[in-house]
């Protein structure tokens, strides 16, 4: 996509947000809508600029979003998998399961190596947050029977 | 005296201390790492603060700040990988001293320079600061307002190539900082029902979010498998002579002191002290043309400089609550959750707090000689063996931590993946995310100080910009807001002035 739609495209976004934080604002009462309706207003105002200075700009060169398209999509893809899971599996039984998978979507295929990191890596996470910190974390599948 | 004497006491207690050492080397490590910065480093330990002395949780702060800084040079000499975007300047001599066998003098120098600048910006904080906040003492709601405003629109117009989309960014900002409950009347705003939305979106999981998942997607993109060889990472242990220090010292005194000036600037960073400081170093130079070759006073100036940056820009986030970085926007973050509020007050309120963590600035910016030595960096430089696809999901694991202990909440860590996806892409498309953050700490200030300013004033709008230093500083933000815009507009009118002036010119010529 060119940075000219892409801008155009931005500018508008945030010009609808805005203008729909500027409705919500104005049912507040008092006081307390002013303050957000004027910022709402403010920036559909700029998202509306930013649009119409793309407009302006006349065609424009390709602007890629990401560098590596399917790494992109598949690290957000595994990250979202491995937020779902966190409550459902446990916070360490999820993140060793992230740990050990996502370099391997990536391309990494070196077992041990990738087994010893993983060993490590939690060991540290839970020695700082478990054991230092006595931080309270999502409980292990395998601890609630 | 006393104070001093208590702050000293203070600071040289074991926590903060150890917290100085630890954090110190930590901030190397993460510099060194190409894809980790500073930036990421803090937003992901703010969360892990909450429980800690404040003390403490500022010397981490401090410790990383100044140890990344120097840590980005690891790589950016031996390798020609800038470890943070302020290293890029260091690349440009500190890489061919490594090619003609010179790293490890390279490195002492960067060392020693990023100690230097460090040091020097740490002493300008220490003096500057307080005066800046005596001077604000005169301030009331009117001028607090307009402080957030001017900070707010410094940021979102000097960051970035776009004022309108760093102003665009600044108001978001605002507008996320509104949700929630209104502070002074209570009404939920913008909460959609949702009674964890009540208490606001939290600050420090917008951080995580916005400064850590976008590094973590583009080293994913990247998909470093292999890691250095140790034979790309060997290291020999060198002394510099006395005569080549003596040459270096007006390179230091120079980078300091336009470190110290751009860093007290809202908006221009590390890596823009690094390059005015590596220019005025090539200017200055006899021998201009050996500047790019491997020329100690490059990577001297290049790195004074980057670090001179550091403590000033704290200048203008702990005496006014402006941050002239994302790095003091993070400060000012871990201030605001431990309920102090950035500002002139602080100096009054908390005269111990603040003077410690200039300390620690100061301290941490000498650690750095101890532990940057040529022993330490070899190990330092073993990081890189590190294949960079094993980062992904750690840094990923560490924000999931960080974010969750904060209140308990999964929601929150769907909220800190939405920020961090949006950031990425934001980021794409030229939107600064500084803004969004100060916006974010300023805006409650700037919301509270305008109501209760017109309170005093019974609604009176004039009353904001009929006081002396309200309307000057009104007039200030004006000016920033209207100066790009102006300029822009000139240029383009000259622009297409000129090829109407050539065009006759054009007809004539066969």
């Amino acid at each position: 996509m060119t940075a000219q739609w892409q801008d155009m495209l931005l500018g508008a976004a945030f010009a609808v947000t805005g203008a729909a934080a500027a409705f919500k604002a104005a049912a507040y009462p008092g006081a307390s809508g002013g303050y957000p309706m004027v910022l709402g207003l403010m920036l559909a105002g700029l998202g509306a600029l930013v649009s119409l200075k793309a407009v302006k700009a006349g065609e424009t060169a390709e602007r890629p979003l990401t560098e590596n398209t399917p790494r992109m999509v598949l690290t957000l893809v595994c990250g979202a998998l491995y937020l779902a899971l966190v409550p459902v599996l446990g916070f360490y039984t999820a993140s060793a399961l992230v740990v050990l998978a996502l370099p391997v979507v990536l391309g990494f295929r070196r077992p041990v190596y990738l087994g010893a990191v993983t060993i490590v890596f939690i060991g540290i996470v839970w020695s700082v947050f478990s054991l230092l910190l006595e931080k309270p974390l999502p409980a292990e599948i395998w601890m609630r029977f | 005296m006393d104070t001093i004497a208590t702050i000293l006491s203070s600071v040289l207690a074991p926590g903060p201390f150890l917290a100085m050492i630890g954090s110190s080397i930590l901030g190397v490590f993460i510099g060194a790492l190409p894809g980790l910065n500073p930036v990421m480093a803090i937003a992901l330990l703010l969360p892990l603060t909450y429980s800690m002395d404040p003390l403490v949780a500022l010397a981490m702060v401090a410790g990383i700040y100044n140890g990344s800084m120097y840590g980005g040079a690891i790589p950016a000499i031996l390798l020609r990988i800038p470890g943070t975007p302020a290293a890029i300047a260091t690349t440009f001599d500190g890489y061919p001293m490594a090619q003609k066998g010179e790293a490890a003098r390279a490195l002492k120098i960067a060392c020693w320079s990023s100690a230097i600048g460090g040091t020097a910006s740490a002493l300008a904080l220490i003096t500057v600061g307080p005066l800046l906040a005596r001077a604000t003492l005169a301030f009331g709601p009117a001028e607090y307002f307009w402080i957030a405003v001017f900070g707010m629109a410094s940021v979102g117009v000097l960051v970035g190539n776009d004022a309108v989309k760093g102003l665009m960014a600044a108001v978001f900002g605002l507008l996320l900082g509104t949700v929630g409950l209104d502070q002074l009347s209570g009404v939920p705003r913008y909460t959609f029902g949702q009674t964890w939305l009540l208490s606001g979106l939290d600050l420090i999981v917008i951080l995580v979010g916005l400064y850590a998942m976008p590094p973590v997607l583009s080293l994913a993109e990247k998909a470093d498998l292999s890691g250095l060889s140790s034979r790309d990472l060997k290291l020999e242990a060198v002394r510099v002579p006395w005569s080549e220090i003596k040459s270096i010292i007006p390179t230091w005194i120079r980078s300091s002191l336009i470190g110290i000036g751009v860093g007290i600037l809202p908006g221009a960073g590390g890596n823009v002290a690094a390059f005015l400081s590596y220019n005025a170093a090539k200017n200055a130079s006899d021998d201009p043309k050996s500047f790019g070759k491997g020329n100690p006073n490059g990577v001297a100036a290049a790195e004074c400089g980057n670090n001179a940056d550091n403590a000033a820009s704290m200048i203008p986030a702990l005496a006014l609550g402006i941050p002239g970085n994302v790095v003091a926007a993070l400060v000012l973050g871990a201030l605001l959750i431990h309920g102090l509020q950035p500002g002139p007050q602080l100096f009054h309120q908390n005269p111990q707090l603040v003077g410690g963590f200039m300390v620690e600035m100061l301290l941490t910016s000498l650690i750095i000689l101890v532990v940057g030595g040529a022993a330490a960096t070899r190990v330092f430089a073993q990081v890189q063996r590190l294949p960079g696809v094993l980062l992904v999901p750690s840094v990923l694991v560490l924000m999931t931590v960080g974010v969750y202990v904060i209140n308990g909440r999964v929601v929150d860590l769907w909220i800190m993946f939405a920020a961090g996806a949006c950031g990425y892409f934001l980021e794409k498309m030229s939107v600064p995310l500084a803004p969004i953050v100060l916006g974010l700490i300023l805006g409650p200030m700037a919301e509270q100080n305008i109501r209760r300013a017109l309170l005093i004033s019974r609604g009176d709008v004039t009353e904001l910009v009929t006081r002396p230093i309200s309307a000057t500083i009104a007039v200030a933000t004006l000016a920033l807001i209207v100066w790009p815009i102006a300029t822009a507009i000139l240029r383009r009118r000259k622009a297409a002035r000129e090829p109407a002036n050539t065009a006759p010119q054009d007809r004539t010529t066969p």
